[in-house]
């Protein structure tokens, strides 16, 4: 399962102290077991993932195993993630983003795309010159 | 590549918080007026506003209602860019088109295709902002709004969501004479970047639905406002505005019925004195100014009756849309839960990084704005009709301004661009651009008729040739012969042969039907195909008839 870079903190979330000194690196954070962790935690800084909840707003179905599977599973990443509170950002002024290249952009030129026959045939069930979806009602 | 997310509500950003990575959950209601409740409205000469605002309402018992709540209207105006190609590939985009032929592997978000900003859409970004009085924001990025949807390839939107390329603007605007004129300053709380979905139909017999993705990837510039409207009257001229100012810039058509302009209306109302927000309640699906116009009118009552039976706690927070057929808003099937759309600053395109003197260029290309040509035109001692007028269309006025430069009187110019040429516009469905006359064409008729070279009723003739077919004011003053007649003693030779010709008139008019001199004065003119000085004419002739009694 592959990992985003982005974390949310409930509001007022307490902050880490200590984090271990041993340094977890990816793939053993996966297989490692919560109980042999040496990380002090104040209390419970994020809350238990709603596994079910954000299998629906990202459309996959998981069966009840795999929720009650994946539920530990994710909050450990998280928390790994959640060693970055440690450190101290008094003094570093906020990044917009963490890109380094700089601008890239296009002129506002028109170019027709070469091969639209490939992307039309792609579609699973095109009726010319429409997209075929099953019938919608309402916004989400 | 997959994220994982925590739970975050869809907020406005009322904050925003220091640290890069994390976002802060906040209880909130989609709630554009929360940051705003302590906002004073901006307005002035409410209370003659007001005033004409009742009499145009008796009917609805609007009046009533309005003595007794306050309304605070905001508007969400989505502006579709006429830039040649779409936000973040080099598709075309043509309104019309073959369904799915401006299409290609990034505005269908096909796998492993990425986004590459169009830089006209930053350009037109910096000049709306600018237009509308806001800070810059020097450094802005773009944000994934994700939802799931047929008409979103991506499943998600490319927005901004807490650094908004403009914010903290105004817009002035002037209310119609008509409705009670004033003037109103309206607050804009920001104006971002994003994309457009594609079109989605439904079939006949409703057994499936179509999608059209043409659309998919077409820049939008959506332009938030304060909640500083009171009512219709003020929101549908807060809209055309708008809709004033992008042409203006030339950053969009703003069609409201092809789309490339979209109002949603926020609207709530309070009984007056109280200082709490009643329920906000969105309307969409408004096609003309009109339409915002009378779905707040309606609105407004359907509210008041919940407040005035004791029962505002039933009015429900939700989208409502307005049924143009049946004059009403009608409720949308009401959503489950707020949308959680899990923003993230999108990872495939860079900071938006803006210079100085990027801004300050754009700033120095920006035309005259609606607002400095209304106040100009008002210095110049024009009616607010007419300034209203002039200035509604950017052609037009350009018009007047090179009339103008030819050394044409103002008023006078203004007159016959609002009376004879409007009317041929109307009537033939053209537009200012279409019609032969030339602005210095007109300066020279109006310069005519000035001098007496011709009367004002051969000017008129002679304008409606000028618009249909062209030309020039000497030449056909020449090709018809239309110098007026000034000289006196030919005047009087006409005079003398109508009064002969018509006795039996001359009898009566002596007798005492004075009212003849119309009679005459008509022969004479008749007589002289129009080119007799009517000044002149009627001194004459008043001479001539009152000479023999």
């Amino acid at each position: 399962m592959a990992i985003g870079t982005l974390i949310t903190l409930r509001a007022g979330a307490t902050l880490w102290t200590r984090s271990s000194s041993r340094t977890l690196n990816f793939a053993s954070s996966f297989v490692h077991r919560r109980d042999k962790r040496n990380i002090s935690i104040k209390s419970s800084s994020f809350d238990p993932p709603d596994v079910g909840r954000l299998a629906e707003t990202a459309r996959i179905s998981l069966t009840p195993q795999e929720v009650e599977e994946f539920g530990p599973k994710i909050q450990q990443v998280v928390e790994w993630f959640g060693q970055l509170q440690a450190v101290d950002l008094d003094s570093v002024e906020p990044a917009i983003r963490s890109d380094i290249d700089g601008d890239n952009f296009r002129e506002d030129v028109p170019r027709t795309f070469g091969n639209r026959e490939a992307i039309i045939a792609g579609i699973p069930s095109y009726e010319e010159p429409y997209i075929k979806v099953p019938k919608v009602l309402n916004k989400e | 590549m997959a994220s994982l997310l925590y739970r975050g509500l869809q907020i406005r950003p009322l904050l925003i918080y220091p640290s890069p990575l994390l976002f802060t959950k906040k209880a909130g209601v989609f709630c554009c007026t929360s940051k705003c409740l302590q906002t004073q409205s901006l307005t002035q000469d409410k209370p003659q506003s007001q005033a004409k605002i009742s009499t145009r309402n008796q009917d609805k018992g609007l009046d009533k209602i309005l003595q007794h709540y306050e309304t605070i209207i905001g508007i969400e105006t989505h502006v579709q860019l006429s830039t040649l190609t779409k936000a973040f590939c080099g598709c075309a985009y043509n309104y019309g088109a073959q369904p799915n032929t401006n299409i290609c592997p990034v505005c269908m978000g096909l796998p492993g295709a990425l986004p590459v900003l169009n830089s006209k859409v930053i350009e037109f970004a910096v000049k709306l902002g600018l237009a509308l009085n806001c800070k810059l924001s020097l450094n802005s990025k773009f944000d994934r709004k994700q939802y799931f949807y047929p008409d979103l390839p991506k499943g998600y939107q490319i927005s901004q969501f807490d650094i908004p390329i403009a914010s903290n603007g105004y817009i002035d605007l002037d209310l119609p004479v008509e409705l009670g004129g004033g003037h109103r300053r309206f607050g804009i709380t920001r104006v971002h970047m994003e994309e457009d979905a594609g079109k989605l139909l439904h079939s006949e017999g409703g057994s499936h639905s179509e999608v059209d993705l043409n659309r998919a990837g077409v820049p939008l510039l959506e332009i938030v406002s304060e909640p500083d409207m009171r009512n219709g009257i003020e929101a549908a001229e807060y809209g055309a505005e708008l809709q004033r100012l992008v042409r203006y810039l030339g950053v969009s058509n703003g069609n409201m019925q092809e789309g490339s302009l979209r109002c949603d209306v926020n609207i709530s109302i309070r009984p007056i004195g109280q200082s709490e927000f009643g329920t906000k309640v969105e309307i969409k699906n408004l096609n003309s100014f009109s339409s915002i116009s009378r779905a707040i009118d309606y609105e407004i009552v359907r509210q008041a009756e919940f407040h005035s039976q004791g029962l505002s706690d039933q009015i429900v927070q939700e989208t409502r849309l307005w049924d143009e057929g049946a004059q009403k808003t009608v409720t949308m099937r009401k959503k489950e839960a707020l949308s959680d759309y899990r923003y993230f600053p999108e990872p495939d395109l860079p900071e938006v990084i803006l210079t100085e003197e990027y801004v300050a260029s754009i700033r120095d290309s920006l035309p005259e704005l609606p607002e400095m040509k209304r106040r100009r035109y008002e210095q110049m001692g024009l009616s607010m009709q007419a300034v209203l007028f002039l200035a509604n269309d950017v052609n037009v006025a350009d018009f007047f301004d090179s009339t103008l430069a030819k050394g044409a009187d103002a008023k006078l110019a203004a007159n016959w661009i609002m009376g004879d040429i409007a009317a041929y516009m109307k009537n033939e469905k053209a537009s200012v651009s279409d019609i032969k006359l030339t602005p210095s064409e007109l300066a020279e008729l109006i310069d005519s008729i000035k001098s007496g070279m011709i009367s004002g009723k051969i000017g008129k003739e002679i304008l409606f040739e000028l618009i249909a077919k062209g030309g020039t004011v000497k030449g056909l003053i020449k090709a018809k012969n239309l110098v007026q007649i000034t000289d006196p003693a030919e005047i009087e030779k006409i005079i003398d042969n109508v009064l002969a010709a018509n006795p039996k008139q001359v009898e009566q008019y002596r007798g005492g039907k004075t009212k003849l001199q119309g009679f005459f004065a008509g022969q004479v003119m008749k007589e002289s195909k129009g080119k007799a000085n009517p000044g002149l004419l009627n001194k004459i002739l008043l001479e001539k008839l009152n000479a023999k009694s």
